[in-house]
């Protein structure tokens, strides 16, 4: 079954700062930027323990500084958008990170940037177009996926 | 009054000495200018963006710098007709800038020097690069002469020239490609081209000629020491092939 996780960081995220800083430049009304790593897979495995084997790959996965989110749907939350380089994919397929995990396959990977306001909800689905069109996403190399698809 | 040309250093920046330094060898009045400093930009008569991991490629190489306030500056250069010179990571800045090969809007991006191919590795590597268009073209190439060959290192993991079908074409119908690797005896196929690079291209030129992009780095082949065949040379900073490049750029910046 297709399953999607996003892991992103615990400990501060410089990158996803200097984004929020960079955005705020652009005249963007966001005040908060959420940055994850999204895979989207097939599992054969047992649902049980599929988060335990996702966390087991200390390629993708380091418990330190890293939270893992099961996130249900393989679309993007809202305020959100994904970021994929063109032909990326090939070069992933059967390895998360160089490692493969038992009975995941198919892995694809995004970056994800979540972008919330000030009271800490998403921004809405025309500042997220702006953001990645201005910044997030370069159309020459990366193509972006928006909630809803 | 000689002119004056601005190194910039973003946060992240690592090449700025070398690029100081051979331009300053190439007789230009070159100088350090850090991102803090960027409203003294109007100031200069050039600019030369250096290689580097500027704000540590956060998002993707050049991204967040092609939106720093010293970039407000330097489009504005460019512009008004300054020569702007981008080495690697410079280059990438320039190319999300949208200033090479300036086919689209500003800092809308329509190329990107990427992740390498086939193997998406770190390459550190001595190449050459041979000029592909008309020196004329450019007051930045106009002291090269026709096919000048320059040897360069490239050294860099996101180096590879990639757009799509339609922005390619126009790269290499309207003589965007300014620089395209090549064997040391002036051959180009793709056994020369240590990325993948799309059209074997080391470097992209906007349509006025005043900008130049270029992924491997001259500077480092600036001096008899650098260059791996002339190393045991008694002479070690005699200037070597990579300053040829820079001694044009330098003549360009004067003749202005």
């Amino acid at each position: 079954m297709k399953r999607t996780v996003a892991i992103s960081l615990k400990i501060p995220d410089n990158a996803a700062y200097t984004t929020l800083t960079t955005l705020q430049r652009l005249q963007l009304d966001v005040a908060h930027v959420e940055r994850s790593e999204v895979w989207v897979v097939e599992d054969d495995g047992s649902p049980d323990d599929f988060i335990a084997r996702m966390e087991s790959n200390e390629t993708i996965f380091n418990p330190n500084k890293h939270r893992l989110v099961d996130l249900g749907v393989d679309e993007p939350r809202p305020g959100e958008v994904w970021i994929a380089e063109h032909g990326a994919h090939n070069e992933m397929r059967e390895h998360l990170g160089g490692k493969k995990i038992p009975g995941v396959s198919q892995p694809r990977r995004f970056v994800g940037w979540r972008l919330l306001n000030r009271d800490g909800a998403p921004v809405d689905a025309p500042v997220v177009r702006t953001a990645a069109e201005r910044l997030l996403c370069n159309p020459a190399i990366e193509m972006a996926l928006y909630e809803g698809k | 009054m000689s002119k004056r040309i601005a190194v910039l250093v973003f946060p992240g920046t690592n090449s700025e000495e070398e690029t100081l330094r051979l331009l300053r060898d190439c007789g230009g009045d070159a100088h350090l200018l850090h991102w803090s400093r960027a409203a003294l930009l109007p100031k200069f008569d050039a600019y030369v963006l250096p290689g580097g991991f500027a704000y540590e490629d956060r998002i993707r190489a050049g991204a967040i710098a092609a939106h720093d306030e010293m970039m407000d500056y330097v489009i504005d250069g460019a512009r008004e007709g300054k020569l702007v010179l981008g080495v690697c990571n410079g280059a990438q800045i320039l190319l999300e800038a949208g200033l090479v090969p300036g086919t689209g809007e500003i800092r809308r991006p329509t190329a990107a020097f990427t992740r390498n191919g086939p193997v998406p590795h770190f390459v550190c590597e001595h190449t050459y690069v041979k000029l592909a268009i008309d020196p004329a073209r450019s007051p930045i190439v106009a002291g090269l002469r026709p096919d000048e060959l320059i040897p360069a290192w490239a050294a860099h993991g996101e180096g590879r020239l990639a757009a799509d079908d339609k922005h390619l074409h126009e790269l290499q119908s309207n003589g965007h490609v300014a620089f395209v690797y090549a064997h040391p005896d002036g051959h180009v196929d793709d056994s020369a081209t240590p990325n993948q690079s799309a059209l074997n291209a080391a470097a992209l030129i906007n349509k006025t000629g005043n900008v130049l992009a270029i992924m491997p780095h001259p500077e480092r082949d600036g001096w008899s020491f650098n260059h791996p065949e002339r190393r045991g040379s008694a002479r070690i900073l005699e200037p070597s092939g990579g300053a040829t490049l820079f001694r044009s750029f330098v003549m360009g910046v004067k003749s202005r």
